[in-house]
């Protein structure tokens, strides 16, 4: 064990105690709140509903120690960037931002679209991020939400004005790098996309070497009338990382909030998305997939508040899990008495590779309006054995077969993409993840 | 080509072949015909590997390898071909990708270089011409969203492209109009040569004016109770198949 190393809860008292000389992220007015929580330090247990499926001793037991942050050299990452090659790059070491690694930022921001590190921010600024974090917010018990909003010194904040549409992506890159103990990572990025505006985020999350880490993301999306926002978040860390991100959303009226999510990677994942429609005619498209392999544990949540009349969501995600993976898929759709009209889809399809992998689906639906058309729906199952069959009557191996039939379980979801070389580089990633996979019993 | 004595085979401890005999030579075409449940999807599944059959007596062998002990794909790599009666939908997997692979599969197996997109390309086309089928269904998931005579058409594309020594349609007829019956038969005829060979499954007579056998076997309980040539196919489709039966239950 290295020395002067924490477990999560006594890292954070520590934190506390040393408070007033860090560079935070919001305002101490902002995080009062939050620290008040994190003082009493409650965390969840599989007591809580909804970490039920979820066991969080590995991530608490985690020894935490400051990050030294060495840059990596620019080699070791290209091969990430290049998942996006017409983007704009900003890359992140242990969570803070790299000038050397990144693009220049006066070169990322145009008219009308500003691009900040939230260290940065203006008075004038920070009050407009912790209006929109307060927007998105739905929920405000979760610790790790706190973790990031009371003690995060890093993040970025993006506003897009009204009627502005960004034409490149931006590649938000988070690398965890090796260091002698496990770093914790707890950004909070802010998104507020105005009237008729439109953007793209790539955000990645990807380990060098056997990076130990723990990272806790916190992000707030906040879309004005009739605007855009299409998020992509790619997660291949290492085996030795530990993931918990919560990202909190408000669609406003006629706005379209488009996510897709891709966790290939890590020890653990919990993901948590909430959506809360601020207006009439707001919808929003939700896409992932979680592929398992060894132990990894990968937990998708999601909460939809259909709180205003003619709203539609569609949710639709995959789990792959092979050896002795778990997945968890939760998702809650609550339409309110007065969202007359709302159309609401909801699916989760889980293929279990071998015997011992493991998926706990709960689909859920709480209606309140009666005019209303939602579906929703779980399969938990196998590869189809007439489809291998028919494949390996045509000469293609049994394992081959395997392996088509589930990239092909994948592509339903990856061919939503919409940018091509994302959609590519997400497709390859699946591919080498399911070639290493021994698929001993198919 | 394709030796099979005394073949028995069961479903879930119920026999349903019992004791099949079959000798076929290259450039044969033997239909096989017989009233349902006489056992005759069992054989062509038993042929072509499908889990689930018990082989409780009798060999196949086919170009002097023992057919049952080999893995399906081996046996297709080995040139064993067969059209399936209801070809299923596997969305997700593109129609022309997946049979490049199976090509190349065979290819390897064989020694042969593999192909590369370009040369496929050409040769499916040209295939394709054979079968009539329109060129964005080979941009589709393998069968999905095809119409029945459509999936017919694409195992008869696949058959083509993959080029076997010996086809087995499987009730290939079953669920075809006349024009698309047409089709599928024209290919049949087309790739027939002296190196090849065909089983074709059938219930009705109907297809064996488009295909004609040399030689036709009626196919009752799990054994072959009557061979002929053409002409007996003939006589089954103005007979029926009663006659048949009650002269081979009668010695009983």
């Amino acid at each position: 064990m290295a020395e002067n190393t924490k477990q999560l809860a006594n890292w954070i008292q520590d934190q506390l105690q040393a408070d007033h000389d860090q560079n935070f992220a919001l305002s101490a007015q902002t995080r009062a709140a939050s620290l008040k929580i994190l003082d009493a330090g409650v965390f969840p247990t599989r007591k809580d509903e909804e970490w039920r499926y979820t066991p969080l001793n590995t991530l608490l037991d985690q020894n935490i120690g400051a990050a030294k942050s060495d840059v990596p050299n620019a080699d070791s990452i290209q091969t990430f960037k290049n998942a996006v090659p017409e983007a704009h790059h900003l890359v992140f070491i242990n969570g803070k931002f790299s000038e050397s690694l990144s693009d220049d930022l006066d070169s990322v921001k145009e008219s009308g679209y500003t691009v900040k590190l939230m260290s940065q921010l203006t008075s004038d600024e920070q009050l407009q991020a912790e209006g929109t974090i307060r927007d998105a917010k739905l929920s405000d018990d979760n610790i790790f939400q706190h973790l990031a909003l009371g003690l995060s010194q890093f993040g970025l904040f993006l506003d897009v004005a009204n009627h502005t549409e960004v034409k490149t992506p931006l590649h938000l890159l988070n690398v965890a790098t090796h260091e002698a103990s496990t770093s914790l990572t707890n950004p909070v990025n802010v998104i507020h996309v105005g009237v008729n505006s439109r953007l793209k985020v790539i955000e990645q999350f990807v380990s060098l070497s056997d990076a130990q880490a723990v990272t806790i993301p916190a992000s707030f999306m906040a879309l004005e009338e009739g605007s855009g926002l299409e998020h992509f978040k790619i997660g291949l860390e290492s085996d030795s990382t530990d993931h918990v991100s919560n990202t909190s959303v408000q669609v406003g009226a006629n706005a379209h909030f488009t996510s897709h999510q891709y966790l290939l990677g890590s020890r653990l994942t919990r993901s948590n998305m909430e959506v809360g429609f601020a207006g009439p005619g707001a919808s929003t498209t939700l896409r992932g997939i979680y592929l398992g392999d060894g132990t990894q544990h990968l937990d998708v949540r999601t909460y939809l508040d259909h709180a205003h009349p003619h709203c539609n969501s569609d949710q639709h995600f995959r789990g792959i899990l092979n050896d002795h993976s778990r997945g968890v898929f939760n998702g809650l759709v609550l339409v309110r008495e007065h969202a007359q009209k709302t159309d609401a889809k909801q699916s989760n399809k889980n293929l279990l590779l071998s015997r011992d992998a493991r998926v706990d689906t709960k689909p859920q639906l709480e209606i309140f309006a009666d005019d209303v058309k939602c579906a929703h729906g779980a399969t938990v199952g196998e590869l189809d054995e007439d489809a291998l069959f028919y494949l390996q009557s045509r000469g293609i191996s049994k394992e081959d077969a395997g392996l088509m039939l589930t990239r092909a379980f994948a592509a339903e979801i990856t061919e939503d993409i919409g940018i091509e070389p994302v959609q590519e580089y997400v497709e390859a990633n699946i591919s080498s993840r399911l070639n290493e996979l021994s698929l001993a019993n198919v | 080509m394709l030796s099979i004595k005394d073949l028995q085979v069961s479903v879930e401890g119920k026999p349903i072949l019992k004791g099949l005999n079959l000798e076929v030579k290259p450039g044969e075409i033997h239909a096989i015909m017989g009233p349902n449940g006489s056992g005759k999807s069992t054989l062509a599944h038993v042929l072509s590997g499908r889990e689930g059959y018990s082989v409780d007596a009798g060999t196949a062998a086919y170009k002097n390898l023992d057919l049952l002990d080999m893995a399906p794909e081996i046996r297709a790599r080995e040139g064993m071909f067969l059209a399936f009666q209801y070809p299923i939908e596997i969305p997700g997997v593109n129609n022309t990708s997946f049979l490049k692979k199976a090509l190349n599969e065979i290819r390897k197996h064989r020694g042969d270089e593999e192909l590369d997109a370009i040369d496929f390309l050409s040769l499916i086309k040209k295939q394709m011409k054979l079968v009539e089928m329109k060129e964005d269904l080979l941009k589709r998931p393998v069968n999905q969203g095809f119409s029945g005579g459509e999936k017919k058409r694409n195992e008869i594309l696949q058959m083509a492209v993959l080029n076997p020594t010996l086809a087995i349609l499987d009730e290939t007829d079953s669920g075809l109009d006349i024009d698309a019956l047409r089709i599928v038969a024209g290919g049949v005829n087309k790739l027939r040569s002296e190196d090849n060979a065909f089983v074709v499954i059938t219930h009705y007579q109907r297809l064996l004016d488009y295909i004609v056998p040399d030689f036709v076997h009626v196919l009752s309980d799990g054994k072959i109770i009557k061979s002929g040539t053409k002409d007996l196919a003939l006589e089954l489709e103005e007979r029926g198949y009663d006659w048949l039966l009650e002269k081979a239950e009668s010695p009983s």
